[in-house]
């Protein structure tokens, strides 16, 4: 089983320290004057446990990931709340994107998205890879792809 | 090849003028009487009416000229291989559809065309997202002959391609499968309730709050009996629409089998024909409410890959069969393309304690609120919603009871649901990806479920074949024997072509243009 390159662990949580700001922002709004003033401020206390749970959460989602191309399908596991093994079969395969967002750009990655004809459409996709490893993979699927389709001559 | 005389260039029906152009003037003249009515006031308001009146006149004078010079300048023409239309009065527009691409033509009729003998045909490819022609109108009889004319030629050209010598374009009418009596047609509209409705409607009158009330006047035991008066009310005007909706919609229901194509035929008022190619058949849905399985029937429904889902069209999915019982829709689905009666597994025993806990938290979260509610608010009978626990166990068997999974020979199937039960079948070689589930509840139950994907069902709507709450290494187990059972029963089908004829060979390799028109039913890589 291949994992996503470490480096999208940055990413993930660079996405929580903003989400555990903005929350922190919004709890610092609130009106100030209670009857009880607590000993730390509440948006410190926000700030301080989402971050918390975002750091596990981001932690457990690294390793929850993983993906692997085996004898006729990508096998693609992941998910910490809901935890998801998806199969999609070389043959059903339609075509294969390598993309590279603003954020994949400036953490110098890429994500990887397969898409069939299934009705949940461009849902498999594969994030946290190098661009070559992206590029490399979106080769090897669309060979496969093909190669299947020629052996089983019926992609419907 | 030109014997029939639908091959002539042909006029769309004369009437069509008249039709189109008091159609058209109702959507503008409104706008036109609206306009002048607007400015009206009681002095000079007659004048205005009057000048609304005359510019109407004008307008249909206008709209007529228009609609007959679009009637002489449209003309439609049905060659060996292709549908072409040209049309057009100031712009011109000559449009050839190959044959081939051609996956449906229907014909649909309201009740005035019915009167004036005419009718609209859309022909519909798996392209675009609307009709890619649609001849409005001819004569009804005609849109039958452009309709068996169309699939008669199409059937030619397929045969060609696959080099086997047919003899059976006689056989334009095909075999009925399935006509609808006018008991099951009662039957069918009077189940078009949704049960929940009922249920719902009496559970939410029961715990209203009589002191809130304007029945104040009454003793309090008898202040309910105006609200379930009321209740049932509602529930029995829902019911009539369901039950007026669904009988003209059913109404004279017919389904053939014409060559590889399902073609059926409905409605009182608004009569519709349409097809359905065989082989952009996904998924089978058996559907049987709590009513229709006490009774014994259900109804069967064909989810389909190809068809965009344009407003008309209920993403993709057409009934074929509205009522039967259930031995003769089984025995139908097995007629047409081989489906048996699944025998279900059960999702495991611990999967209704599940269900049984989650009604009990419900019930009390329900009585929670509404205590919060009456302690802050207003005073409810907040313990209401308690007196439903003793149901519980039996709502957790009932939910549990009517799941299950089924792996066959060439068949899976799925079912899910007590008040709507909905069962999926579908053929291996469909499976597009498989996806097997657990949220962290469902992992504690060491449970987890498993979703068939395929290119027909829409998610919305209850038709995704999953097998939901079953064992995780049950789940395990299936994920994989489906999967190797989607690349078997594809190279079982390649060795059908291969038998069937060497069209692989000759036509796909050798020919450049031959890629994907000529292979019967590769056209459905159309979802890209």
């Amino acid at each position: 089983m291949e994992q996503l390159n470490p480096r999208i662990r940055t990413v993930w949580l660079a996405v929580s320290v903003v989400a555990a700001i903005a929350l922190a922002y919004v709890v610092g709004l609130a009106p100030t004057e209670t009857a009880v003033q607590p000993p730390v401020p509440l948006s410190v206390v926000a700030f301080g446990v989402v971050l918390v749970v975002g750091v596990v959460y981001q932690y457990l989602r690294y390793k929850a990931w993983g993906f692997e191309i085996q004898d006729d399908a990508v096998y693609i596991e992941h998910g910490v709340v809901v935890r998801v093994k998806k199969v999609v079969p070389f043959v059903r395969v339609q075509h294969i994107d390598s993309r590279r967002g603003p954020v994949e750009r400036a953490s110098g990655l890429a994500s990887l998205v397969i898409y069939t004809a299934g009705s949940r459409g461009a849902d498999v996709s594969v994030p946290g890879l190098t661009p070559e490893r992206a590029d490399e993979l979106r080769e090897r699927l669309r060979e496969l792809a093909i190669e299947n389709e020629e052996s089983i001559e019926d992609a419907v | 090849m030109r014997e029939t005389s639908v091959s002539q260039p042909a006029d769309l029906h004369p009437l069509s003028i008249a039709y189109r152009a008091v159609s058209q003037l109702g959507q503008v003249g409104f706008v036109v009487l609206l306009s002048f009515y607007g400015g009206t006031d009681i002095a000079n308001g007659f004048s205005f009416v009057l000048l609304g009146v005359a510019a109407l006149g004008v307008a249909l004078a206008a709209v007529l000229v228009w609609q007959f010079a679009y009637y002489k300048r449209f003309e439609y023409e049905i060659t060996d291989d292709s549908f072409d239309i040209r049309s057009g009065v100031v712009s011109r527009r000559n449009r050839q559809i190959p044959l081939r691409r051609v996956q449906n033509v229907d014909v649909t009729e309201n009740i005035v065309h019915r009167l004036l003998g005419i009718a609209k045909v859309n022909i519909e490819t798996a392209g675009g997202s609307q009709s890619e022609a649609s001849l409005r109108y001819v004569g009804a009889d005609v849109a039958r002959g452009i309709q068996r004319e169309v699939r008669r030629r199409k059937t030619e050209l397929t045969d060609e391609a696959s080099e086997v010598t047919s003899e059976g374009d006689e056989d334009v009418v095909g075999e009925s499968l399935y006509e609808i009596s006018n008991h099951e047609l009662l039957l069918l509209s009077t189940f078009s309730i949704d049960v929940r409705l009922i249920a719902f409607a009496l559970f939410a009158v029961s715990f209203l709050p009589s002191e809130s009330l304007p029945f104040e006047a009454l003793p309090s035991r008898l202040a309910v009996v105006p609200l379930l008066v009321l209740g049932v009310a509602v529930v029995f005007v829902l019911w009539l629409i369901g039950f007026a909706t669904n009988f003209s919609r059913y109404y004279g229901f017919v389904l053939r089998r014409v060559d590889d194509t399902l073609s059926y035929e409905r409605g009182l008022f608004n009569r519709y024909s349409g097809s359905v190619p065989l082989d952009k058949i996904q998924t089978f849905t058996l559907d049987e409410n709590v009513l229709k399985r006490y009774f014994n029937y259900a109804t069967l429904g064909v989810e389909t890959a190809g068809y965009s889902p344009t407003q008309s069209r209920q993403q993709g999915s057409e009934t074929a069969v509205p009522l039967a019982k259930r031995e003769r829709v089984l025995s139908l689905a097995d007629e047409i393309d081989g489906v048996d009666e699944p025998e279900f597994m059960l999702p495991p025993k611990r999967a209704r304690r599940r269900y049984a806990f989650r009604y009990t938290l419900l019930t009390a979260a329900v009585s929670a609120v509404l205590y919060a509610v009456s302690v802050y608010i207003t005073p409810l009978r907040w313990y209401l919603p308690l007196a439903a626990l003793p149901l519980v166990p039996f709502a957790a068997h009932l939910k549990w009871s009517n799941r299950g999974y089924y792996i066959g020979d060439g068949y899976a199937a799925t079912r899910n649901g007590f008040w709507n039960r909905t069962t999926v079948i579908l053929p291996y070689y469909r499976v597009q990806n498989v996806i097997e589930s657990a949220t962290v509840l469902q992992r504690r139950w060491g449970i987890a479920t498993v979703t068939f994907d395929t290119a027909g069902s829409s998610g919305l709507r209850n038709d995704e074949a999953r097998a939901v709450d079953i064992d995780a290494d049950e789940a395990e187990r299936i994920t994989g024997e489906v999967r190797d059972r989607l690349q078997g029963s594809l190279a079982e089908r390649r060795a059908e072509r291969r038998r069937d004829g060497t069209w692989l060979d000759s036509v796909a390799t050798d020919s450049p243009d031959a890629s994907l028109g000529t292979r019967p039913d590769a056209d459905d890589a159309q979802e890209t």
